[in-house]
């Protein structure tokens, strides 16, 4: 191996990416080679020099983009729900599209959409479509800008505006609405709101369908507990009861898995006595550890571990 | 705690629409997908939106993926196919002149580092913090394709083969680009040495 050679494999040499015998070709002339040693120790250098540029890891960005994600996850997968529902979307569904899709708005430049759900008598009050004069409040998206030679510019963005909607709740347009509104709105709070109302009405299989996915997904123990709260009536229901077996192994909020155990102990089912037994092995906090001994003491079952 | 699948297992959950296993196959690899946008695109708004378009890519088409190859090259082949359309659409990667135009009138920054000397002590050399600035300089003497296999090397400690299938192409073809990568910083750096 000479001099040019070796130059070559500089950079696999120091990254060990050379076999073992080119390895030795290289060694053998470094031995013999005061100039490519230096020259391999320059190399070796500037390399290490480059960690001071490595972008420092950062841990609240990185939570950022796992919430950003997961929302945008849940919003794809409720978009390809609606369009599946319908090759043309209805009036409601460009609501609740919309009403989806308000999250992801990156550039706001007006005020956020409100709902307000009312028990007005009567049929539903809404206002139609119309062009909205300048001064009405936008949320917009500039999507691209296109300047032509006559001077004008053409701006394509996305528009959406305030709409207030009313209605009865067994409607099915203020239903989606509230449906949307538990699974995607930033703000806890709607969420909370919105699984408030509908859980007077879990006999539907979908509002049923959203207080488990609100259970299951939902970040904030508040909402969780809440969807407990709307499946009460459900705890004897065979896929309720495998969701709030679900809770008590993954939920990291002690609160929420008491409230799940009083549901499953709302109709007691031998079954139960494993699942209970298999969590006095690794439940850590004391209290929900209480609860499930006095749940296996009701049910005549030991609290041991086998 | 419920038991924490394999691999294979959560992959097969997503298929099956289980976005639960999808945000646990995210948290298996996206410190590593963040660090590396954050290294090659230097700005953390951009390297947020890589970060979302490429989990966004894998999650519309894990459908496809057949486990003929490591998952981690598939997510890979994803993530910086992303990172280079960045790359190339920002054209972050077009070299630094090493002259500019500052108030006192037009200044190479070459002539301008302490401590240049080859016979200077080299470590204390690239501590100097204007050198921290060359550092990046030379980076961005890169193009998107040798800055990438040089942050799969250097920062990613992937090895060349697994970059050349990631990259899709031969682990000689991902040798000679780090090899230019290398010799390009050396050029930009070696006075320093």
């Amino acid at each position: 191996m000479n001099c040019d050679e070796l130059t070559r494999t500089i950079p696999l040499y120091l990254y060990s990416e050379l076999s073992f015998d080119e390895e030795e070709q290289v060694e053998r002339h470094l031995e013999s080679c005061a100039a490519c040693r230096a020259e391999v120790e320059r190399n070796k250098v500037i390399l290490k020099a480059f960690d001071r540029v490595e972008a420092p890891a950062d841990d609240s960005l990185l939570a950022e983009c796992r919430q950003e994600l997961m929302r945008a996850i849940h919003h794809e997968a409720a978009r390809k729900r609606t369009v599946a529902g319908s090759s043309k979307p209805s009036f409601w569904q460009s609501i609740v599209a919309f009403w989806i899709s308000f999250g992801n708005i990156r550039v706001p430049v007006g005020i956020a959409a409100a709902l307000v759900v009312g028990f007005l008598a009567g049929r539903i009050v809404f206002f139609g479509p119309r062009q909205a004069p300048p001064s009405e409040p936008l949320v917009s998206t500039i999507r691209s800008l296109e300047p032509d030679a006559s001077g004008r510019v053409h701006i394509a963005l996305d528009e959406t505006r305030r709409r207030t909607v009313s209605g009865r709740l067994n409607d099915p347009g203020i239903q989606q609405l509230l449906l949307a509104a538990a699974r995607d709105e930033v703000d806890p709070g709607i969420r909370f709101e919105s699984l408030d109302i509908l859980k007077d009405h879990a006999a539907s299989s979908e509002v049923r369908s959203a207080l488990v996915r609100a259970l299951q997904q939902d970040p904030n123990p508040g909402v969780r507990l809440k969807a407990l709260e709307g499946l009460k009536r459900f705890s004897g229901d065979e896929s309720i009861r495998k969701s709030l077996v679900g809770v008590l192994q993954t939920d990291d909020n002690a609160g929420v898995r008491v409230q799940a155990i009083d549901l499953l102990m709302q109709q007691r089912d031998q079954s139960m006595v494993g699942v209970f037994q298999g969590l006095m092995r690794k439940e850590n906090n004391n209290y929900v550890r209480m609860r499930v001994a006095n749940a296996l003491e009701e049910m005549n079952a030991s609290a041991g571990v086998f | 705690m419920a038991p924490r699948l394999d691999e294979a297992g959560l992959i097969r959950a997503v298929q099956n629409g289980d976005h639960d296993a999808f945000e646990q196959l995210v948290r298996a690899y996206d410190q590593g997908v963040l660090r590396l946008a954050l290294n090659l695109l230097r700005s953390p708004e951009d390297a947020r939106d890589a970060y979302q378009e490429a989990f966004l890519r894998v999650f519309r088409s894990i459908h496809t993926f057949r486990f003929d190859c490591n998952f981690h090259t598939w997510l890979y082949r994803i993530v910086t196919n992303v990172c280079l359309d960045q790359l190339r659409k920002r054209k972050v990667w077009k070299e630094e002149s090493p002259v500019v135009e500052t108030e006192d009138g037009v200044m190479n920054r070459l002539e301008n580092t302490e401590e240049r000397s080859a016979h200077a002590n080299p470590e204390r050399a690239l501590l100097s913090s204007e050198l921290g600035a060359r550092l990046q300089g030379a980076l961005q003497g890169l193009t998107p394709r040798e800055r990438m296999v040089f942050e799969l090397r250097h920062y990613q400690g992937m090895r060349l083969r697994n970059i050349g299938e990631v990259l899709g192409t031969s682990e000689e073809a991902a040798k000679n680009c780090l090899f230019r990568a290398t010799q390009k910083m050396r050029n930009s750096l070696g006075e320093f040495v």
